[in-house]
């Protein structure tokens, strides 16, 4: 069974007069270990969807099943769900990390001494031991975040929701709030993260969700639609310049060359190529792909 | 359900005590500002000025009670709102909506915890004033009681305006408005009260336990029995209220979206 089946979910937020549909449809669903990047523009929807997915704002219809069971009818359904949300650091500032971890730990059902373990054990893991006498308030905000997942995380639970959890961090911080990302997943946590930094959705995902105008517009492995997006072009790159002969040969072929680069514009016509480079020293055979900047930009912007 | 309370007595008093300097000033104020209203208010009790008169101590001691009440009150309704707005902002409110447990339960064991080490305050406070003052207040244990259901009705006060602050954020004008309102509610001599008036003051929040803390403290009166289960189920009343305002709020705050941020 799938840790979150969400299915055709749909809101509208009324304002005075005004309706925004903020989401029209979503449905996703996430297996354990899975990294699921919720990609899409500003305004898109992927806060709504999280927290209806959090039971933290109501759906207009669908539904949502976390581990089998709907978070808007049974509270149990909550046990199986850790959350950090965007722009915040729910955090108390006034306490530490350890009193923080603590806190949170039993609100969450735990027991003080469990909590208290456990809590001790992520300062470990975050590198943070020597800040335990620190309040939260003076940490940094890298620091912060860390210690926000960490009591997302203290009741170990099957799935994490993550709305844009590297926004504001430094290059450092990012890059350990991934690994930390990474080991969870490893270990079994299935993860569901919205991103507008692509780079951080293309490292981190094994599947993306892009979503626009509160509709998911394409689904598929990080890999596949990349691969999809990516162009069948290669280019090689030789040791010399080819002589004049050579590269009448190579236009023969549908190549096109400049210098030592040469262009090939499709897989079929690769080995022909190179075929007629023989017996040319190669320095590099490199395929065009496209990265998921474009990807997303692509899908973005079409109609 | 203990283990959360007393998770919540530590990080109240962590949060109160972290700044020690603040929470001694904090004290240290509001004594004084006790000290100046109660030596204001003794210049005024007395026209002739003599406080000697059994008539004029008592007034005074009256009037003791009430500001402490007030103060209590007013206490218990800003920090459940206050505390509210702040967590909207940092994001552990949505925490809360995502425990297990519901957030009634979760607010009102918080309640019971700051209470607790609210009450402790007091007494300090309260201690201080009348080492000052000299005024001879009585405490008879029985107190507790018509205490406790004064507070029921405050909580079931302070449980509306925290929907009020689900919804919309803000509720720091309703707050101030309230004050005065409250001085009235506290204040109503409902003991000398027959007819309609009484009856209606029998059913206003927290103004039947306050007449009885005024008997018990400054009239050294037996506590009435009767009196004392209109007191409780005014304060079941009120509270059940609140309870019921504060799940609809919430229930409005998840459809609109408006669990923090918004
Ligand atoms: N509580 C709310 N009330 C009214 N409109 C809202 C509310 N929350 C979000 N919206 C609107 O819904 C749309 C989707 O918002 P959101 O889910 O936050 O998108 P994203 O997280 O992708 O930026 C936006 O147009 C936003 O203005
Ligand atoms: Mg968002």
């Amino acid at each position: 069974m799938p840790i979150l089946e969400a299915q055709n979910l749909h809101k509208s937020y009324r304002q005075g007069k005004t309706t925004t549909d903020a989401v029209r449809g979503v449905s996703l669903t996430l297996n354990s270990g899975e990294i699921l990047a919720f990609l899409g523009p500003n305004g898109a929807g992927k806060t709504t969807s999280i927290k209806m997915i959090a039971g933290l704002v109501r759906p207009d219809d669908g539904w949502v099943k976390l581990d089998g069971l709907d978070p808007h009818k049974k509270s149990r359904a909550l046990k199986s769900i850790g959350a950090v949300l965007e722009g915040n650091r729910n955090l108390y500032w006034r306490l530490t990390p350890l009193e923080n971890l603590e806190y949170f730990g039993v609100l969450r059902g735990l027991s003080r001494k469990v909590a208290r373990q456990r809590g001790e054990e992520w300062l470990q893991r975050l590198g943070l031991v020597d800040k335990r006498k620190v309040t939260v308030q003076t940490l940094s905000r890298g620091m912060q975040q860390k210690v926000a997942i960490a009591v997302a995380l203290i009741h170990r639970p099957k799935l994490l929701l993550l709305d844009e959890p590297t926004l504001g961090l430094d290059v450092e911080a990012t890059q350990t709030v991934k690994t930390v990302v990474r080991e969870i997943a490893a270990s079994g946590c299935a993860i569901l993260l919205t991103t507008h930094q692509l780079d951080i959705a293309e490292d981190l995902s094994d599947r993306v969700a892009i979503i626009r105008q509160g509709q998911v517009i394409a689904e598929q492995p990080t890999r596949e639609l990349i691969r999809q997006f990516s162009g069948t072009s290669y280019n090689i790159e030789l040791e010399e310049t080819p002589d004049p002969e050579t590269l009448l040969r190579l236009e023969h072929v549908g190549a096109t060359a400049k210098a030592n680069h040469i262009f090939v514009r499709g897989s079929e016509q690769l080995y022909d190529v190179l075929e007629k480079l023989r017996p040319l020293a190669i320095q590099e055979i490199k395929k065009d792909t496209a990265d998921l900047t474009e990807v997303f930009l692509k899908l973005v912007q079409d109609t | 359900m203990l283990a959360l309370f007393l998770a919540e007595v530590r990080r109240s008093w962590i949060q109160f005590i972290r700044y020690p300097s603040e929470a001694i000033i904090g004290v240290f104020i509001s004594t004084i500002t006790f000290y100046f209203l109660f030596t204001g208010a003794s210049y005024v009790a007395g026209p002739s000025g003599s406080l000697a008169t059994a008539d004029g101590a008592e007034r005074l001691d009256v009037l003791v009670i009430g500001y402490v009440l007030w103060l209590l009150m007013l206490f218990v309704l800003s920090e459940a709102t206050n505390s509210l707005e702040g967590e909207a902002k940092t994001g552990t409110l949505e925490q809360i909506f995502l425990s297990p447990h519901s957030a009634v339960t979760v607010f009102l064991l918080r309640a019971l915890a700051g209470m607790a080490i609210r009450l402790l305050l007091i007494a300090v406070n309260l201690g201080l004033i009348l080492l000052i003052t000299g005024s001879n207040l009585a405490f008879p244990p029985l107190l507790v009681l018509p205490l406790v259901t004064m507070l029921m009705a405050a909580y079931g006060f302070a449980f509306v305006l925290a929907g009020l602050v689900l919804l919309f954020k803000q509720v720091r004008q309703v707050l101030g408005g309230l004050q005065f309102g409250l001085l009235l509610l506290i204040g109503a001599p409902v003991e000398n009260f027959s007819g309609v008036a009484k009856v209606m003051a029998l059913m206003a929040p927290m103004t039947p336990s306050a007449g009885l803390l005024r008997d018990l403290m400054a009239r050294s009166e037996g506590l009435d029995w009767g009196m004392l289960a209109i007191a409780l189920a005014n304060g079941v009343v009120y509270l059940a209220l609140g309870f019921f305002c504060f799940s609809r709020a919430e229930r409005m705050a998840k459809q609109r979206g408006l669990l923090s941020g918004y």
